[in-house]
């Protein structure tokens, strides 16, 4: 059968009070928070950290592709796909794709990985990760709603899955909603918000009423629905047209976290599958210049609860969240404020022969003392002096702090000053030095013999790319 | 195979430097040029009489090649090189220098070093972004060396004050040094209530932003007599240097260094100088010692590296006033980098002309009382590069 074999999510650190956004445009009060991506995040190192999530206990050189869906891709040319597996340690000879441009396009992903998985023999699993980091205008009302986050979902053939895809079906439709030109905007524009809720009203659910036409079933029979909304009254109205029992369509997350597009069908759904119910069916929708309904059974409660307890997934994160106090904060990690920021030079050929130590995170062992090493870039041993005896090792993303400073006086250009540098022994064998990002008050709260994680992050633009290394921080529990 | 060294084969005859500090209205040549007409006035030399030259620079925009030693002197074509070696990059020039004295090429070379760091600005040394990988965290000298303080403090139970007397006692001797860049003394509670710099380390624990330039004229032992300190001249006993890691935070726990409790290339070098000078309680033995301070914590760790104290004791002998001037190893009796500033490549011939100045009875600061050996030391990088000289007065 098809369905999803595993899934993974990732919420930033930081919620946004609305409070704060009411507060500093004199707009009227709305409740709640949202989550917003610390300033070296963008939408691929938060796929990173839910592809990881997703694939806790599962070798990542077991799967066969990875499709990227979001709408803010860090290029247009160059995809995010092919890093996001390489960082994952995947193989070469699998399948990667990015799926752009729509809020959609994580739906619409899933049922590409459809697809390819039928009609090729050789592909058996791929991995979709949606990821957003959704840019408002700053002092309109869109700051209230768009969200951070990426999810994963691992869609796989096999004899035994814990949810089968049964059906999918799509509708185009296009209107000119909102939209972004890729040369002349910053942020997201709308010609009249009614009409942009009328056809999502329309569109989603066409989806979802065919796709129930299609497998002979009721509204009733729907256990959970979990479809992309951006507004809390028009999400309670579909489901009334939709004739959802109480408590089917998902609506849990936009108080806290926000509207985060591209992923949040696939949020709603991971939430509601920590408490999962024998052989409950379930709809997955997704909207954007048409929309995608997926419908799925539940097939094993077990696995599922296997899943939920080593998984991060969408309460792990919320549970590490905390609120930021201050509005400029917010501003600052979007990079709305004009500031210059250290730089650094940078070799896009350097970073592609290191690929295994700055991406994949490996490190060597010297096969004569045994000793762990990192980076890979001596050929003699750092300890017992043999030349030319090291093998590549993967290396943990978990590790203890053994000694540190606070540094003032060199920055990151993504990180506040000052920046804790960590020497820090990792799990199971090397030392490695990385910056430490999202710590309060680092005088009180880095210590020797503090436990870190490490986590994917832009690193700088030098040379006008993307830089991207890791980091560590605080644990936040990801497995 | 045993290492020959050049113990007794190379003189001292002249010895100046610069002023240190804030020098905005001098370029680089113009330093230089000071210093070296110093020490061959010194020497009772013309610059006619300098047969080939080694200057240490670290940084490329002081200068990229020995070629410059033409252009400050005019040598009309002689040979010079520029050396660069980390912090030790004036003494390596001095090292290069004896080499040329002890092989017999040359009969009189220059060693020299200059660096001009505040035309760059005064906000810690430029380049850290430069050592080449551009996704590897590059902290900031001060930051490399709190990485050791940190676990100093862990291990030894030392804190913040114990750094503040290093700053206190080199600041003291600094006052009197009318060369020195900051001639203040300063208290505990300031140095203590200063801005941090890198954790634990504050203003007062790093050394500043300086220029500079100091030079040495060498030649051989018997020749000395023929030159104006005939007297007085001084003897290299040892110079030895080592090398480890630039990157001591990838060294594994198994590994040397590893601890950062301790400078491996100094007690690597330390071995090899005493070896080759014959010293054998260095604590006893050396009256006063140059050593690299470019942060409090620095200082500390090389008092215990060179075998001034037991491990874990150097906190407690400083409070006891065992590195004092006129303690039983005098340690910084110029004022160290603490008080002059570290311009990279001129600070290891600062101290070698500093320690000949000792040794001849003519410290322009603090005397050490009756100094017959002394000792200079630098260590660069992160913990990478030590380099040791051991002078003498002539037997």
């Amino acid at each position: 059968m098809i369905g999803i074999k595993a899934y993974g999510a990732y919420l930033p650190k930081y919620l946004l009070p609305r409070e704060l956004i009411g507060k500093a445009w004199e707009f009227p009060m709305v409740p709640g928070t949202k989550a917003i991506a610390s300033a070296d995040e963008d939408s691929l190192t938060m796929s990173v950290e839910a592809g990881l999530d997703c694939l806790t206990g599962i070798d990542p050189k077991t799967i066969d592709g990875l499709f990227f869906a979001s709408t803010t891709q860090v290029y247009t040319e160059k995809d995010s796909a092919s890093l996001i597996a390489t960082v994952l340690d995947m193989r070469e000879d699998i399948i990667t794709n990015d799926f752009t441009d729509s809020l959609k396009s994580g739906t619409s992903a899933i049922a590409r990985a459809i697809d390819t998985i039928k009609a090729n023999k050789d592909v058996k699993s791929i991995l979709v990760i949606a990821a957003d980091t959704r840019e408002p205008e700053p002092s309109t009302m869109w700051e209230y709603g768009f969200a951070d986050g990426a999810a994963a979902l691992l869609v796989a053939d096999e004899d035994s899955l814990p949810i089968s895809i049964e059906d999918y079906y799509s509708v185009s439709a296009n209107v000119t909603g909102p939209w972004k030109r890729t040369k002349e905007d910053a942020f997201i524009r709308t010609f009249e918000v009614k009409m942009d809720a009328k056809f999502y009203i329309e569109n989603i659910t066409k989806v979802m009423s065919e796709i129930l036409k299609r497998n002979n079933l009721t509204p009733e029979d729907i256990d959970v629905a979990a479809y992309y909304y951006n507004n809390p009254r028009t999400h309670a109205r579909v489901s009334k047209m939709m004739k959802f029992n109480q408590g089917v369509a998902q609506n849990g997350l936009f108080f806290q976290v926000g509207d985060t597009g591209t992923p949040m069908p696939f949020m709603l759904l991971i939430s509601a599958l920590r408490r999962p119910k024998e052989d409950a069916k379930v709809i997955l929708a997704g909207f954007g210049d048409g929309a995608d309904a997926i419908f799925m059974k539940i097939q094993d409660r077990n696995a599922l609860r296997g899943l939920s307890k080593s998984r991060m997934g969408i309460f792990g994160s919320q549970k590490s969240m905390i609120a930021i106090e201050n509005y400029n904060r917010f501003l600052d990690y979007k990079e709305y404020l004009e500031k210059d920021r250290y730089t650094r030079e940078s070799s896009a050929v350097t970073i592609w022969r290191d690929t295994a130590s700055v991406y994949k995170w490996y490190g060597v062992k010297c096969k004569i003392c045994g000793t762990i090493q990192y980076p890979d870039m001596f050929r003699s041993c750092y300890v017992c002096r043999a030349d030319d005896q090291m093998e590549r090792v993967k290396l943990s993303l978990k590790g203890t702090i053994f000694t540190f400073t606070l540094d003032h006086l060199v920055g990151g250009t993504y990180l506040d000053i000052p920046v804790p540098r960590c020497v820090i022994d990792l799990d199971g064998g090397g030392r490695v030095l990385l910056n430490m990002t999202e710590i309060e008050k680092p005088e009180e709260n880095v210590k020797i013999g503090m436990r870190v994680e490490l986590t994917f992050r832009k690193e700088h633009e030098g040379a006008e790319f993307k830089n991207y290394y890791w980091k560590c921080r605080p644990e936040r529990g990801r497995k | 195979m045993a290492i020959k060294g050049i113990r007794d084969k190379v003189a001292i005859i002249g010895v100046d430097s610069t002023k240190y500090g804030e020098l905005w209205d001098k370029n680089q040549y113009d330093l230089l040029f000071e210093a070296v007409q110093g020490a061959t006035k010194d020497a009772g030399i013309t610059k006619d009489e300098i047969e080939a030259s080694w200057v240490g620079i670290f940084y490329y925009f002081t200068g990229l090649s020995g070629a410059m030693i033409e252009d400050v002197l005019r040598l009309d074509g002689k040979p010079s090189t520029r050396t660069e070696n980390f912090c030790a990059s004036g003494m390596d020039a001095f090292r290069n220098a004896s080499f040329a004295i002890a092989s017999g090429a040359y009969d009189v070379v220059l060693a020299c070093g200059v660096e001009k760091l505040m035309d760059q600005g005064s906000s810690g040394l430029p380049g850290s972004t430069l050592f080449g990988h551009p996704l590897y965290p590059t902290p900031s000298a001060p930051a490399m060396f709190s990485l050791a303080a940190t676990r100093c403090f862990h291990e030894f139970g030392w804190t913040k004050e114990d750094l503040a007397r290093v700053a206190v006692k080199n600041h003291d001797n600094g006052s009197y040094h009318p060369k020195a860049h900051f001639r203040r003394k300063i208290t505990l509670e300031q140095a203590m209530k200063a801005p941090m710099i890198a954790d634990p380390l504050g203003r007062f624990d790093c050394c500043a932003m300086s220029d500079g330039s100091a030079a040495l004229i060498l030649t051989r032992p018997e020749l000395a007599e023929s030159y104006a300190h005939a007297d007085d001249y001084i003897l290299v006993k040892a110079n030895a240097i080592s090398c480890r890691t630039i990157f001591p935070w990838y060294v594994p726990p198994n590994g040397p260094g590893a601890d950062f409790t301790s400078f491996p290339s100094t007690v690597k070098a330390a071995e090899y100088a005493y070896k080759e000078a014959g010293i054998t309680n260095p604590r006893q033995e050396i009256d006063a010692a140059e050593v690299h301070d470019c942060f409090t914590i620095t200082e500390l760790i090389n008092d215990q590296d060179l075998q001034f104290c037991d491990r874990g004791m150097a906190a407690e002998e400083l409070k006891n006033g065992t590195f004092n001037w006129d303690g039983e190893t005098a340690v910084n009796p110029s004022g160290g980098l603490k008080s002059f500033g570290h311009p990279i490549g001129s600070t290891g011939c600062r101290m070698l002309q500093e320690i000949a100045k000792q040794l001849q009875g003519r410290a322009e600061g603090r005397q050490v009382p009756d100094a017959k050996i002394g000792l200079c030391h630098n260590l660069g990088g992160a913990f990478s590069v030590a380099s040791i000289t051991v002078l003498g007065q002539r037997e």
